[in-house]
């Protein structure tokens, strides 16, 4: 079995592969998907335990360096002031992401002619408009239509929005009083029963799975229905290289099995949805003769302009209880009032803030996020302080795409199956460090407005590369991009992208509704041109 | 790291009673009871140890370099030696911080009942409307930037309140179809 040929073969079964398949099993396609980790039972997810925070700090960890699982890769992150993040399984990152689902905005996808900065994308808003619905349907999003920092939309979400909590109002009347944008956040977390899952507890340790089900990830939304419709889904499956032939065509795929053993499997098209750092990594494992830069790179880009959004957070404390260890993760609320360039503010483009809930006792008792430590007799006054005290504006600025921003192939560090393992190098612009620090003053204003009796700031978060992008960027020019607008390679005419490695910019937002979004209307295409697609003989 | 046993299925026996009453001094100095809170000594029993151990079998051998005998008997001496071990401190700091708020009695005492299920009841009108915060809200605008303009987008006939939003022609109801879950129950 493991040699049938497909039609498609998908490398990643998290967000972006979770959609293609689906789509594509849909349409008839055979489709086989290769992944590397393995399905989760959510009775296993460690948030109704005891025990939570503990896991959470390791084999929960959103690092991969950290939790070392026999399915995670080796990320040499040495020279970069944020550690990227991510989760390898059936659901990908969606098992540990927040599940916040703001979209991109109109004038992300026009940088370079509104700002001058970085460089437009060859797709604009509207045209992701119809998929966004399609998206915002598959996936369950629960939302308060109307949010006037968006375009008007002719469709709402599929549920009403999520409850904003104890913090959420507080902040919001102070943003109210400020004359300031909020709104609740668009989550794609059930706020009803929705599609066979269940409505959302408020339990707040959606980053390490949800129990409910009520959080999105594909392995529940997309991999069933896939699989239903003939899909065949390939776990503890490592990729090692992308094959290709003498045409240029892209053959199949070898791939090394849990005990070591290597397979080939062969497709007609193959689609790579292993997220931007494990994309690059593949396509410049997958050098040949041919192809001596790696696969799909006479551009050079491959691996390059990596963005992770540059994220701070503002962290307000109050004096009444808000219970604030309770909540949806995704968000509670969000602003977009500082989110557009205002050239007097010294930086171009702006951030997104998301209002989060706070945690348990054992991270409020540790070193906290700001580097404050409060040990002996006042260690319980700072946990009676903090803990349901507190309210967290998390600042996501937009990361400009910067060549000298990279993955590239380790040559000291490899994974479990000997491969080499990924090494980024990445630095924060001074573009990025302004904004941050302008955003940092600006909720600083929003938590002293809302009575907070002390703030506490991190200016610069460690472990907040959940956003990868950007590393195979989409473009018209195959000089200076490596996919063209319907994620297929410029070089390769029978691979495709659909990960956020595609984007051009970052926006300032969390990208999971786009990137899902953008995949699915590859996926169409692929159908729209089944039958001029150029395959291997 | 000094020689020491290997891991065992038994949390409790990578610590012999040296290491035990070292873990017990270092609780005592970093949440000493104070306050109307007991010291993280009394709390750290055998059973919560060996719980945070069995959750985190990492933990053991980074707890075992921070209690070695090398560092002394003195608590405040040992922690100021591990300032340069981050992760045998960080390891300590968590198993006593996790043994004492995984303890009942101490989450009695903080008000802290766990991470609790809470029905969200999504057919109620949410404080927030009911304040008036959305439509002041609306009532600035748009707040998007039109791509064509390069300026904050001006649409005609924007809703400048809630109620105009939930009536506006331009909007349609939820979406139909994929509303068959089960009830939650």
């Amino acid at each position: 079995m493991a040699n049938d040929p497909a039609d498609v073969l998908i490398i990643g079964a998290g967000a972006s592969g979770g959609v293609v398949g689906k789509r594509l099993a849909e349409a008839g396609f055979k489709v086989v998907c290769l992944e590397q980790g393995d399905w989760h039972d959510k009775a296993d997810y460690p948030g109704i335990r005891l025990d939570w925070e503990l896991q959470q700090r390791k084999q929960w960890a959103t690092s991969p360096n950290i939790r070392q699982l026999p399915q995670d890769y080796p990320i040499d992150d040495s020279d970069s002031p944020v550690a990227p993040l991510m989760y390898n399984a059936v659901g990908g990152s969606t098992l540990i992401f927040a599940g916040a689902w703001p979209r991109a905005l109109p004038s992300d996808f026009r940088v370079r002619s509104l700002d001058g900065v970085a460089d437009d994308w060859p797709i604009d808003y509207f045209e992701l408009l119809p998929y966004f619905y399609r998206t915002d349907r598959d996936f369950g999003v629960s939302g308060l239509p109307g949010d006037p920092a968006y375009p008007p939309d002719t469709e709402d979400a599929p549920m009403p929005p999520l409850p904003i909590g104890s913090a959420g109002l507080k902040i919001a009347r102070a943003q109210t009083k400020l004359g300031w944008h909020w709104w609740p956040e668009f989550n794609s977390i059930n706020s009803t029963p929705y599609d066979g899952r269940r409505p959302c507890v408020q339990r707040s340790t959606c980053q390490s799975g949800c129990n409910e089900g009520a959080k999105a990830s594909t392995d529940q939304t997309h991999w069933p229905k896939a699989i239903a419709n003939g899909a065949r889904l390939v776990t503890n499956a490592r990729v090692r290289r992308i094959e290709t032939n003498a045409d240029g065509l892209a053959t199949g795929a070898t791939w090394i099995d849990r005990e070591g053993h290597e397979h080939f499997q062969p497709a007609e098209v193959v689609v790579l949805a292993a997220n931007a750092i494990g994309t690059p990594r593949l396509l410049l494992l997958s050098a040949s003769d041919r192809h001596p830069d790696g696969l799909a790179n006479s551009s050079g880009l491959v691996g390059k302009r990596l963005m992770m959004h540059p994220f701070a957070n503002v962290a307000g404390l109050f004096e009444e209880p808000l219970m604030s260890w309770q909540g949806q993760f995704g968000d509670l609320i969000e602003s977009l009032e500082f989110y557009e360039t205002d050239e007097k503010r010294g930086f171009v483009r702006g951030a997104r803030w998301g209002l989060a809930p706070t945690g348990g006792p054992i991270n409020t008792a540790l070193p906290s996020r700001a580097g404050e430590q409060i040990w002996g007799p006042d260690h319980h006054l700072h946990v009676r302080s903090h803990l349901g005290h507190g309210a967290n504006w998390g600042l996501f600025a937009e990361d400009l795409p910067d060549e000298a921003n990279r993955v590239e192939l380790s040559s000291t560090v490899t994974d479990g199956s000997g491969i080499p393992a990924p090494e980024i190098h990445y630095s924060m612009a001074d573009n990025a460090r302004r904004m941050l620090d302008f955003h940092i003053e600006r909720a600083k204003e929003s938590m002293e407005a809302a009575g907070a009796f002390k703030i506490e700031v991190d200016r610069l978060m460690r472990f907040s590369g959940w956003h990868l992008l950007g590393t195979a960027r989409m473009g018209d020019d195959p000089k200076t991009s490596v996919l063209d607008r319907w994620n297929r390679a410029h070089d390769v005419p029978n691979l495709y992208v659909v990960d956020g490695s595609c984007f051009v910019t970052s926006s300032g937002v969390n990208p999971t509704s786009t990137i899902v979004a953008i995949a699915l209307r590859a996926a169409d295409h692929m159908i729209e041109t089944r039958f001029n697609q150029q395959v291997p003989a | 790291m000094s020689a020491q046993p290997p891991a065992t299925t038994d949390a409790l026996a990578v610590l012999d009673n040296g290491p035990r009453d070292r873990l017990a001094a270092i609780a005592d100095v970093l949440i000493p009871a104070a306050h109307g809170m007991p010291s993280a000594a009394d709390v750290l029993t055998d059973d919560r140890l060996a719980f945070v151990l069995r959750a985190r079998p990492d933990l053991i051998e980074p707890l075992r370099a921070a209690l070695r005998p090398e560092l002394g008997e003195d608590p405040q001496r040992r922690l100021d030696a591990l300032a340069s071990e981050a992760v045998n401190l960080g390891a300590l700091q968590l198993v006593i911080v996790a043994g004492y708020y995984t303890d009942k009695g101490v989450r009695d005492l903080i008000g802290y009942p766990g991470q609790m299920a809470i029905e969200v009841k999504s057919w109620l009108y949410p404080p927030y409307l009911e304040e008036g915060l959305i439509d002041a809200v609306l009532a600035r605008g748009p707040v998007w930037r039109d791509p064509t303009t390069g300026k904050r987008a001006v649409v005609e006939g924007a809703p400048r309140t809630y109620e105009e939003r939930t009536w506006s022609t331009t909007a349609s109801t939820a979406a139909e179809g994929g509303n068959d879950g089960d009830d939650g129950a």
